[in-house]
């Protein structure tokens, strides 16, 4: 990564530093102050957008720590959100504790499974880990749906309790607006430091051979199953915030499709960097809804084409966007961005 | 004991068509290393492409499988091409979801086609009796399609062991650059992997169909038959028939006796066990790793 001209770290605390210079801080406020104030531009189309995108960003960051940094593969995300969503709502709703409390306990409940289902990575890994997440999807889901229905709703939708802060209730979508992009902003930070940290580096570690980082030292047992804990308890935690924000969750919003999509959403974006995240899921977004605008229009054109042309327009669309991107940008779009940030600092300078 | 023996019968009949669908999955990781997520939608997508030749435009049956078997192996030699010879030497993760793109691409396109017949059903072949072997009661449609498993199991062995073509595909499989450098074109051998698959998942689906109607659940038998196979151990032609057997029986029993939810999770737990306690599958190799 090339520095602006004139920027030399003299000291590892340099380093080591998020904000180099002071027009990122400038940069950092503007965006921040933009996003604050996108809600007096009363445009609900999009507030509900960022609304969906910022939750899955922070259940990408999550997958990210795990998958990105830690290189354990899983394929069964959206089940650890499920874990989250419902064991907040499940205390919530049964034991009238306050749903913010609930979050956190829901999100720790997401973790501690995590952990549970991470135990095979200490055998398995690359695909038989893989589908060992898979049977994660849906043993967990399994159990959701079927044994208790009188606790969990059963396959049918369960009501969310009202989510409320010292008094204050979040009813519309701007409260939940500025409280999904405060705890985004805060997941962002944690995460970063995180992965900058020993952790992060020990994970990094074991991404790259896990057997050679065992050789130099680091405990693979406590590290993977600390970045299968990291990982999920980002899951519950954006589970709970959907449930929070939805107030109906059921177990169809947490399928394995839904799992695939979001792994494809971080390998689009970029694995291993902050950035991914954010770049993939509202890649991925936008190019759903651009396929729900089309879809219609297409139809309108070539009639007998038939009315499911937006789902399917929507699927397929994502399939080719994994499969272009693996076969030509591996590294994802934040990779790209990267580039440009450095013929940018060049500029005019083409090496 | 009589419930037993059927809902047994009726497990091994369906155990032995994913043992079939895992076979062309096995086939695929034994000749590239790549896990073929994408098995199931080749499945769904043979099934219905066997109901657009057969319902659609009332094919005799032999007629219809030569064309729908050209069609599919056409698309696997096409999907070698691109993306799968990109991923040679990529990262798990990235083999991974390129076949689940396929996957998704698949079953978008299934969507624009066909979803409007969802449920449908094959034109009868043959018209469905009961027939009775050793005074158990047994479908003959069951019968025969369990029959025609193993026929195009046998005939699958009998190819990969004597065929040249089988041969070229084995050696391949063992190590891609020894093979090459004895003249054989890897990825031709490769794109034949697919394409066998490709026939093999849309034999599968057209039998899977005929019993129990095709709709888009019939893509979920693509994960059932890797558990079969990674059961059976991912090297093995016969642990995936085996895996396949285990499955169909387990599915059989707990829908039977315990209830359906538990019925759709029952291949994942036994694939869980087998992964914690033998992860190798019951007739894999086991790899040793160095740095």
């Amino acid at each position: 990564m090339r520095r602006e001209s004139g920027v030399f770290d003299v000291n590892y605390v340099q380093d080591m530093k998020i904000f180099r210079t002071k027009y990122h801080v400038i940069g950092m406020i503007a965006l921040i102050a933009f996003f604050l104030s996108l809600p007096f531009f009363k445009n609900q189309f999009w507030l509900t957008f960022i609304n969906s995108t910022a939750v899955t960003i922070i259940a990408l960051q999550g997958l990210n720590i795990l998958s990105g940094y830690c290189g354990q593969i899983s394929i069964g995300h959206t089940a650890f959100m499920a874990v989250g969503a419902y064991s907040s709502t499940i205390l919530a709703a049964q034991f009238g504790l306050p749903l913010w409390f609930c979050m956190i306990i829901g999100a720790l409940c997401a973790g501690l499974i995590g952990i549970l289902f991470g135990l095979p990575s200490l055998r398995v890994k690359g695909y038989y880990l893989a589908l060992t997440t898979i049977a994660a999807q849906f043993i967990i889901i399994y159990l959701i749906k079927t044994p208790f229905p009188e606790i969990t709703g059963g396959a049918i939708a369960l009501q969310v309790p009202e989510f409320t802060l010292g008094g204050f209730k979040f009813e519309t979508e701007t409260h939940f607006y500025y409280l999904i992009i405060t705890l985004l902003i805060m997941t962002t930070f944690f995460s970063k430091g995180v992965l900058r940290s020993k952790f992060g580096r020990a994970f990094i570690a074991i991404r790259d051979n896990d057997i050679a980082a065992e050789a130099m030292g680091i405990n693979l047992y406590k590290y993977k199953l600390l970045a299968f804990f990291l990982g999920c308890f980002y899951a519950g935690f954006a589970g709970a915030l959907w449930a929070a924000y939805a107030r109906v969750i059921s177990p169809d919003d947490f399928t394995l499709m839904n799992s695939i999509w979001q792994m494809g959403m971080l390998i689009i974006g970029g694995l291993g960097s902050t950035l991914g995240p954010f770049f993939g899921a509202l890649f991925i977004k936008l190019l759903n809804e651009i396929c729900l605008v089309a879809g219609p229009f297409i139809s309108s054109i070539i009639p007998q084409i038939g009315a499911q042309i937006s789902a399917s327009l929507v699927e397929m669309s994502f399939g080719v966007a994994i499969i272009l991107f693996l076969a030509f940008e591996p590294r994802g779009i934040a990779h790209r961005w990267e580039i440009l940030k450095d013929s940018y600092r060049l500029w005019p300078f083409s090496y | 004991m009589q419930t037993f023996i059927q809902l047994f019968i009726t497990g091994v009949t369906v155990g032995c068509i994913y043992g079939l669908i895992a076979v062309g999955f096995v086939l695929i990781y034994k000749s590239s290393q790549i896990f073929n997520f994408a098995q199931g939608e080749m499945v769904m997508v043979g099934a219905y492409l066997m109901w657009v030749v057969l319902g659609y435009f009332n094919m005799p049956v032999w007629l219809g499988m030569l064309v729908v078997f050209f069609v599919v192996s056409l698309a696997g030699y096409g999907l070698e091409r691109f993306p799968l010879r990109q991923m040679i030497g990529q990262p798990v993760l990235a083999t991974i979801m390129v076949t689940m793109g396929i996957a998704v691409f698949l079953r978008g396109l299934a969507i624009l086609l066909w979803s409007e017949k969802i449920g449908i059903k094959f034109p009868a072949i043959i018209t469905e009796t009961t027939i009775n072997i050793f005074g158990i009661p047994f479908s003959n449609v069951s019968f025969w399609s369990l029959v025609f498993v193993l026929f195009l199991v046998l005939a699958l062995s009998w190819f990969f062991l004597y065929s040249r073509t089988g041969l070229h595909m084995r050696a391949a499989a063992e190590n891609h650059q020894l093979a090459q450098s004895m003249g054989i074109r890897v990825t031709l051998a490769i794109a034949q992997s697919w394409a066998i698959a490709a026939i093999v998942s849309a034999t599968g689906g057209f039998l899977l169909g005929y019993m129990r109607g095709i709709d888009f659940g019939l893509a979920e038998i693509g994960l059932i038959a890797m558990a079969a196979a990674l059961v059976g151990g991912l090297e093995s032609f016969k642990g995936a028939i085996l895996g396949g057997v285990i499955m169909g029986v387990a599915e059989a029993l707990t829908g039977g006796y315990i209830g359906h939810g538990l019925k759709e999770v029952i291949p994942y737990i036994i694939m869980v066990l087998v992964l914690i306690y033998k992860p190798y599958g019951l007739f894999g190799l086991e790899k040793i790793e160095r740095v």
